[in-house]
């Protein structure tokens, strides 16, 4: 029993894995830009195909794939910011996030059904070979899996080094804060958005290149999980970074715990219930901040 | 050559729709129009593409061997987006605005549903590739004429197949569907009957990992799966129980798979897995031509079946060149050129135009099939091709 | 062609309904809602299943509004203290689970294969007549209900709510019960949907879960952005524009040559989501602008009467472009 517990939350490491880089990027974006980009899915999905492109035709290996995933989905998504978001932005009224939001719905779809114009709705597989589970201290690994989510932490920790450290992620962090006092101090907030942009959709772009490379990449790769990363993002508070991370993986746990009690037909269900649930009870998400300050 | 009409739009994305030409296809020399409904995007595309090429191959075949009645043939294809909102959409406008004889393609049951009662009540026949048992037992008044075997006789199959590879313990595993569970039943079933147990499990179908499933799988300890899912979630099954070292055999549908799978995981993970697909009989010229066509090793039941779809309606037409063409009369011959007892065979349409036009009666053979329908709609007689991933390609191993 | 065109008003008129239900909750209302079509779902299905029972159509159409209105409301007060962006995520999972039930609990809605032969009030009486009666049906409950929120939202009752949505702590500090409020707007917008769903079932006489997803709810703010997404009348126009949008594509993606059939379904969602992107650039406030204007929070002053300042000095909201 105990052992079957273990089990169902290794499982549910390696499902939240998958989503913890993407659910950084949504985060970080909402941090910067005050607003839920959607488009992060489509964008992931880019970031599969383009990692796909250089590993199928040029034979790329991982950590070259991962990187091209990473440029192409943060061009791109620097791109479609500013064709379809900025001048959203721009407008004045209590509504706008929202708005924005639901633009980039839109542009989420526009994106997906350009890759689909251009590569079809085929599923395409990496070539890179699959390597069997292994067993340690009695539950089933996968070293892929666990790999990925050695990837995701250290992309991670990176991030929060770029954050604390240098000067344009100490900006960063405080227009997030406050944007009125960060430009005070001489900070340019629209230079900064296209940074946090770049960043956040590369993100998701990497995250998309392991999905693919676990799964296959079609069109529909990054939607799939759209629902799951937005979750993984809101219960980790949504502005705080290590919070979209500890989101991801919580949420991978408790859907795959669940299995345990509830039918596997129902398992999203349960995830959306356990969020309303930590929602009730702490609004603002798991870890905004001890003090409401954003991180 | 090109199957699509140009349209002039009077205010483009403003106004509903276009002028059409012609509102009612009595003229001698105005093309026959057959509709095709298919997912092009959405969660059930995977054949869309090759269905829609097979459709558009049918017709070519067809306007090169002169048309039907001296008229050519015309697919309209429709993307229903895996959605019965949207295919209902897409039925009407091909029902309304380009009177379309009938309506083909129809792939995800709960498509078919959707659109069945607007296509008889319009008088439109329904050829449909959708396994759900459900469709046949509504009122269509034989409307209805559906290409591919029940989920009954599928299922049925891959029963008798899983025993005969000396199985004595099987799990499904598969989305929830209008087939899950009775798939889980009859399977069941025959192993019970087999002197085997069986048992499933019915997962959610956008998960990127299936590895809870798949322990509670490998905890009955079978030496079968049954795989009951789509491309998309199989890829992912495939790869999680090659990650698992399951060394038992894996069967599926060839809605799961097919060639598309296989281009979808690497060549180790589907290796060995079984696929049962609905089939025309080892000599039918007509699968054999069109996998040339397509340019493919093998083609999946759906696009051969869209394939007929499109044959089957135009060479009912053309056996009553007196008749109006529309739906009715589809409906009412399509019999007489696809089961009729002592016709001649054919397998393509070229043949079966020139036999017709000389006073003949043909029995026409599909790619999908032999083409026999029960007067409920069902077709009788499908063979199935029994194929296995062996070093990345799918080979036959028997027709039966 | 006639019974394409009707075909598509009718949908136009339920588009509306669920427009209309929108604008109450989001327009006038200023409450978060991205979970529509599980409201819509559950009029579908109510109302399916209790004139499967024998109901009549008049009673099932009700049932459903109701049922619907009253999920809203418990979902509405279970998730009271969720701010916006996270009510976004709230609503959107509710959706999901509601499809998720209709899809596996095949005792009660037939699960996915869905419930067929829902019957059509006068139906087989009227024949050929009947898509005529059902528009007109379906365009009277349009204007009852566009007519019962115009007087609604002119009324102190609306007042309240707009003075609600513009600035909650004012507003409660003004004595205006907040909660009941948002509570019976919650209300009255699930309820329309619900019965836009009804309506929807019987229309088509087949319903499944997989007809209910999130891109409906996304064409339904396209229709009240397009509208102008506080105005009622913008609604019932928005409505008939994205109909309008979703069909003509078909024809425009089908005159151009040389593409695949994927090709052209995938220009079509690109064209219409494109679409989409560009009136809200383009007229963020619709084709009937905003009447009750609100006002961007409690440090700025009205956009009317700051045309001449620098927008940046006005709202925190502008920093983040």
């Amino acid at each position: 029993m105990l052992a079957d517990f273990i089990q169902h939350v290794a499982n549910g490491l390696v499902m939240g894995a998958v989503v913890a880089l993407p659910a950084l990027g949504l985060t970080l974006i909402f941090s910067v830009l005050g607003f839920i980009n959607f488009s992060i899915a489509a964008l992931m999905t880019a970031g599969a195909y383009a990692g796909w492109l250089v590993n199928s035709h040029l034979h790329w290996p991982l950590l070259p794939v991962l990187l091209v995933a990473f440029l192409a989905a943060g061009v791109l998504g620097v791109v479609g910011d500013r064709l379809a978001l900025v001048p959203m932005r721009r407008q004045v009224s209590a509504h706008t996030p929202l708005m924005v939001a639901i633009v980039s719905i839109a542009l989420n779809l526009a994106l997906e059904n350009a890759l689909r114009f251009g590569f079809g709705s085929d599923l395409n597989s990496f070539e890179i070979p699959i390597a069997r589970d292994v067993q340690f201290a009695g539950i089933r690994v996968g070293p892929q899996q666990v790999h990925n989510l050695g990837i995701a932490l250290s992309v991670a920790f990176v991030l929060a080094i770029f954050f604390t450290v240098t000067r344009v992620g100490k900006a960063m962090r405080a227009v997030a804060d406050n944007p009125d006092l960060a430009r005070l101090k001489g900070i340019d907030p629209a230079r900064l958005s296209n940074l946090a942009t770049f960043i956040g959709m590369g993100l998701a772009g990497i995250g998309g290149a392991l999905l693919a490379i676990d799964t296959s990449v079609d069109p529909s790769t990054g939607s799939r999980l759209l629902l799951i990363i937005f979750s993984a993002s809101v219960l980790g508070g949504l502005t705080s970074l290590s919070g979209a991370v500890l989101g991801a993986l919580v949420i991978g746990v408790i859907s795959e715990v669940a299995l345990m009690a509830v039918s596997p037909v129902y398992q999203s269900a349960t995830a959306f219930v356990a969020i309303l649930l930590v929602l009730l009870v702490r609004p603002s998400g798991l870890f905004a901040g001890a003090s409401g300050v954003r991180k | 050559m090109t199957s699509r009409r140009t349209f002039m739009s009077a205010g483009a994305a403003v106004t509903l729709g276009a002028a059409h030409p012609i509102l009612f296809a009595q003229a001698s020399r105005e093309p026959i129009r057959i509709g095709i409904v298919i997912p092009l995007t959405g969660a059930t595309s995977q054949f869309g593409a090759t269905m829609s090429k097979a459709a558009q191959i049918a017709a070519e075949e067809i306007n090169a061997a002169g048309g039907i009645n001296g008229r050519k043939v015309e697919v309209l294809i429709e993307d229903d987006q895996s959605n019965p909102e949207a295919a209902v959409r897409a039925a009407r406008k091909l029902i309304d605005v380009d009177k379309v004889v009938a309506i083909g393609g129809s792939y995800a049951s709960s498509v078919t549903s959707a659109i069945a009662s607007l296509c008889w009540e319009s008088k439109v026949v329904l050829a449909t590739s959708s396994g759900a048992d459900s469709i046949t037992k509504l009122p269509h008044q034989g409307y209805i004429f559906r290409t591919s075997p029940t989920v009954t006789l599928q299922g049925t199959r891959v029963g008798e197949l899983a025993v005969e590879l000396g199985a004595k313990k099987m799990f499904f595993l598969g989305p929830q569907t209008p087939f899950a569970q009775s798939y889980i039943d009859i399977i069941s079933g025959i192993f019970a009957k087999a002197g085997g147990s069986g048992s499933g499990l019915i997962y959610e179908d956008k998960k990127s990992s299936y590895r809870s499933e798949i322990d509670q799988a490998l905890k009955a300890k079978p030496d079968v799966i049954v795989l009951g899912g789509y491309v998309p979630d199989t890829s992912v099954v495939l790869k999680d129980l090659y990650r698992a070292g399951f060394e038992g055999k894996r069967i599926g549908f060839s809605f799961g798979i097919n060639q598309k799978l296989l281009e979808a995981v690497p060549a180790e993970v589907g290796e060995g897995a079984y696929s049962l697909v609905p089939s025309a009989s080892v000599t039918a010229g007509a699968y054999k031509r069109l996998t040339a066509k397509m340019k493919v090793d093998a083609l999946d039941s759906y696009s051969c079946q869209v394939y007929d779809h499109v044959q089957m309606v135009a060479l009912a037409l053309a056996s009553a060149p007196k008749a109006d063409a529309n739906g009715t009369s589809v409906r009412d011959n399509l019999r007489n050129v696809t089961q009729q007892a002592g016709a001649t065979v054919v397998d393509n349409v070229a043949d079966g135009i020139k036999q017709l036009v000389s006073g003949g009666r043909i029995n026409f053979d599909g790619a999908s099939g032999p083409l026999e329908f029960a007067d409920n709609g069902d077709v009788k007689g499908v063979f199935f091709r029994y194929e296995q991933i062996q070093k990345g390609k799918l080979v036959v191993t028997k027709v039966a | 062609m006639t019974s394409y065109l009707l075909f598509m008003a009718t949908l136009a008129g339920i588009y509306a309904i669920l427009s209309l239900g929108l604008v109450s909750i989001w327009g006038q209302g200023g409450m978060v809602n991205l979970g529509l079509v599980g409201f819509y779902a559950v009029g579908a299905y109510t109302s399916a299943l209790l004139s499967q029972a024998g109901l009549p159509f008049g009673v099932t159409l009700l049932a459903g509004g109701f049922l619907a209105g009253a999920v809203g409301v418990a979902l509405s007060y279970v998730t009271r203290p969720l701010r916006g962006d996270y009510l976004a995520i709230v609503s959107l999972g509710f959706a999901e689970v509601i499809r998720l039930v209709a899809t596996n609990e095949k005792w009660l809605t037939g699960g996915s294969d869905g419930l067929a032969s829902i019957r059509s009030p006068l139906k087989v009486e009227l024949g050929a007549l009947h898509p005529w009666f059902y528009l007109l049906l379906v365009w009277t409950i349009v204007a009852i209900a566009a007519f019962g929120l115009t007087r609604l939202m002119r009324s102190p009752y609306g007042r309240a709510l707009r003075a609600v949505r513009d600035d909650e702590q004012v507003a409660a500090v003004a004595g205006k019960s907040v909660l009941q409020l948002k509570l019976k707007t919650f209300f009255i917008g699930a309820a329309l949907t619900g019965v836009g769903g009804g309506i929807y079932a019987h229309l088509t006489s087949y319903i499944a879960p997989d007809g209910f997803v999130p891109l409906l709810t996304i064409y339904i703010f396209l229709a009240v952005t397009a509208g102008g997404y506080t105005r009622i009348i913008g609604a019932v126009v928005g409505s008939f524009s994205v109909v309008a949008l979703l069909e003509g594509t078909r024809f425009i993606a089908a005159a151009i040559p040389g593409l695949n059939a994927v090709q052209v379904a995938s220009l079509r969602e690109f064209v219409i989501a494109a679409s989409l992107i560009a009136i809200m650039q383009l007229k963020p406030e619709g084709f009937f602008g905003s009447k009750n204007q609100p006002s961007k929070g409690p440090s700025a002053p009205a956009p009317s009467a700051t045309a001449g300042l620098a927008p940046s000095a006005a709202s925190p909201v502008s920093g983040r472009a």
